[in-house]
């Protein structure tokens, strides 16, 4: 076990299927309840830019959602959802991209300048037509940059699904950790590491594509 | 019309707006309202577009209480523009201003002809349509927001200190603008601003608050200038409110005496080309001959503002009289100007004393052989408020 070196790379170069399996696998757990937060996070943001009382409860249990351990949320839901299930998985994932993108989205609807609301007001839009058509888009960076934590923060947590059958390259520390050997740990690291740039890359590329007009924001002019 | 019918706005916590006013905004004509801040200036201009509500009172549009009309509806037919522009930052300058045809459901290719119609009517470079907001200085934006309250041709706008926050240069520029815009346009136009200077510019009747919304002197420019209803309102208008009076009276009441009759003033002599456009003056004492800048006015377009400077400017005291190509057609002496300004100019007897007595003041300083600094420094703004 002394002389077992950290990467044996014929071990990678075996089993690059079952990585790409992984990999793939990882991706959906970490990636849709992204995408299921964001769902629900544009209209309770919009619910709570309209209704500005709703927001302090709504982020307060989000906050408490946050802060409990992804480990013993996923033991509670076991007996509901089922061992390895991707819903075990994805459901506290789900709230927990839905406590970033929330605070996110309703800072952004607020950063509007008030210049801009009385604008839109005085030009003829209603309340949630001027939320949606003007305030959203404007909020459209901030939108970006929740989303941006929240992908990087989802593929890190998800890993810890391993413990209850479903983490995608999570499994390959507690495969590593149990035999010792380290190759698949160094592996599901450096993959998941590189599932987290190229999301997060994706994510800027599509802030310079939707939001060409936020590039002002780094002072980088044109 | 809009008509104020006892408009007045209490807030909830008692403090009190607007007391309750009336006023007629006359069709087709600039009314500014001006007045410190907290005079309850931009309540009033709110109400007209029910984002205020008034609390006693009514709101008519012609004839029609506002109160009556769906907000959304009502604002789609009212041009608004306040100070920082508040242009959408996410959608090109073009589809900015196509928003309220945009809004009342235009099909997007005839809304972007009619933004872009409205981009060349602000002065702007068709390519500054694709441009974002952000992209643009203080001034184009400004324009952009014209632009955007006039889109679906509204009859009625509401500006909210539109100019306040773009530098003195572009400000004037952009009065110049909406003052040719509204000889083409005829909206009905109220203006809020707490700068009098703007309002004297642009008004074609001025109303002068004080504080919750009541009226202190409501006026065309000329009467506020030269008849301030009491010391408060003369003392708004600022010390040299005579001499600005001057701005709002034509150059072509100043007996102009022709070219041929002379170019001789002293020991001064206008020199011209062979176009007769103004060369300078030459001082026939002095020993080596040497070119002082000759000062002129246009008599068909500037105002007694700027003939004044120009005399005030000139070492001979005699401004010149140019056509349009710049040619001088004659000269106009201090004293053929002094006298202009002593002839009634549409005010009372004894206001024109008093307007006389300031401008005698002025022109005093300028007696010496050298306009001095201050002159100078009238004369620049005597010149950017020329164009009116």
């Amino acid at each position: 076990m002394d002389d077992e070196p950290i990467v044996r790379w014929y071990w990678i170069g075996d089993h690059l299927g079952y990585l790409g399996n992984l990999l793939a696998d990882h991706a959906v757990i970490a990636l849709l309840p992204v995408l299921f937060g964001l769902l629900l996070a544009v209209p309770l943001g919009l619910a709570c830019a309209r209704f500005p009382r709703l927001y302090q409860p709504l982020a307060a249990v989000f906050n408490i959602v946050y802060a409990l351990p992804a480990v013993a949320v996923f033991m509670l839901l076991i007996p509901y959802t089922g061992l390895a299930t991707q819903a075990t998985v994805m459901i506290p994932l789900t709230f927990y991209a839905l406590a970033v993108l929330l605070p996110t989205i309703v800072d952004g609807l607020r950063a509007v300048p008030d210049a801009v609301r009385q604008a839109a007001t005085a030009m003829g839009y209603g309340p949630w037509h001027r939320l949606t058509a003007v305030e959203l888009p404007s909020a459209l960076p901030y939108l970006i940059a929740g989303l941006r934590v929240a992908a990087v923060s989802s593929i890190s947590l998800a890993s810890v699904g391993a413990l209850v059958g479903r983490g995608g390259l999570g499994y390959l520390f507690m495969d590593g950790f149990q035999r010792t050997f380290p190759t698949p740990i160094v592996a599901g690291i450096v993959l998941i590491a590189a599932l987290a740039v190229a999301v997060d890359l994706a994510l800027v590329g599509a802030r310079r594509l939707l939001a060409p007009w936020a590039v002002r924001e780094k002072g980088a002019g044109r | 019309m809009i008509r104020f019918d006892g408009a007045g706005k209490r807030h909830p916590d008692g403090t009190i707006a607007v007391e309750g006013l009336d006023l007629d905004v006359p069709t087709g004509r600039i009314t500014v309202l001006v007045g410190p801040s907290g005079c309850g200036k931009t309540t009033l201009l709110r109400m007209v577009n029910r984002m205020v509500e008034p609390t006693s009172g009514r709101v008519l549009l012609d004839g029609t209480d506002v109160a009556e009309l769906e907000p959304a509806k009502l604002r789609r037919g009212i041009g608004y523009v306040i100070q920082q522009a508040g242009l959408f930052p996410h959608r090109k300058v073009i589809d900015n201003i196509a928003t309220v045809p945009y809004l009342l459901g235009w099909d997007r290719k005839k809304a972007r002809a009619r933004a872009a119609e409205l981009l060349e009517l602000v002065g702007l470079a068709p390519e500054t349509g694709k441009r974002y907001p952000f992209q643009l200085s203080g001034g184009q934006q400004q324009r952009v927001g014209v632009a955007r309250a006039l889109a679906a041709d509204p009859p009625v706008l509401l500006m909210d200190e539109p100019f306040s926050a773009v530098d003195p240069v572009v400000r004037a520029g952009l009065q110049d603008e909406l003052l040719r815009l509204q000889s083409e346009l005829h909206k009905t136009v109220l203006f809020v601003t707490h700068d009098i200077e703007e309002a004297v510019r642009l008004g074609d009747q001025v109303v002068v608050l004080r504080g919750q919304g009541r009226i202190a002197q409501l006026a065309d420019p000329h009467t506020l200038l030269t008849a301030p209803a009491d010391d408060d309102v003369a003392a708004f208008l600022g010390r040299d409110r005579g001499l600005r009076g001057l701005g709002l009276r034509a150059a072509s009441a100043v007996t102009v005496r022709p070219v041929d009759d002379g170019l001789r003033y002293g020991g001064w002599e206008l020199a011209l080309d062979d176009e007769r456009r103004p060369i300078g003056w030459i001082d026939r004492d002095a020993v080596a001959a040497e070119l002082h800048p000759a000062a002129g006015y246009r008599p068909d377009t500037d105002t007694l503002r700027t003939a004044l400077d120009a005399a005030v400017l000139s070492p001979a005291g005699v401004a010149v009289a140019l056509d349009a190509d710049g040619r001088a057609t004659g000269t106009a002496s201090r004293e053929a100007v002094l006298t202009a300004l002593a002839a009634p100019g549409g005010a009372t007897g004894g206001t024109d004393s008093e307007t006389d007595g300031e401008t005698d003041g002025a022109t005093g300083g300028a007696t010496g052989d050298e306009p001095d600094s201050t002159d100078r420094a009238t004369g620049q703004t005597g010149g950017a408020t020329g164009g009116r």
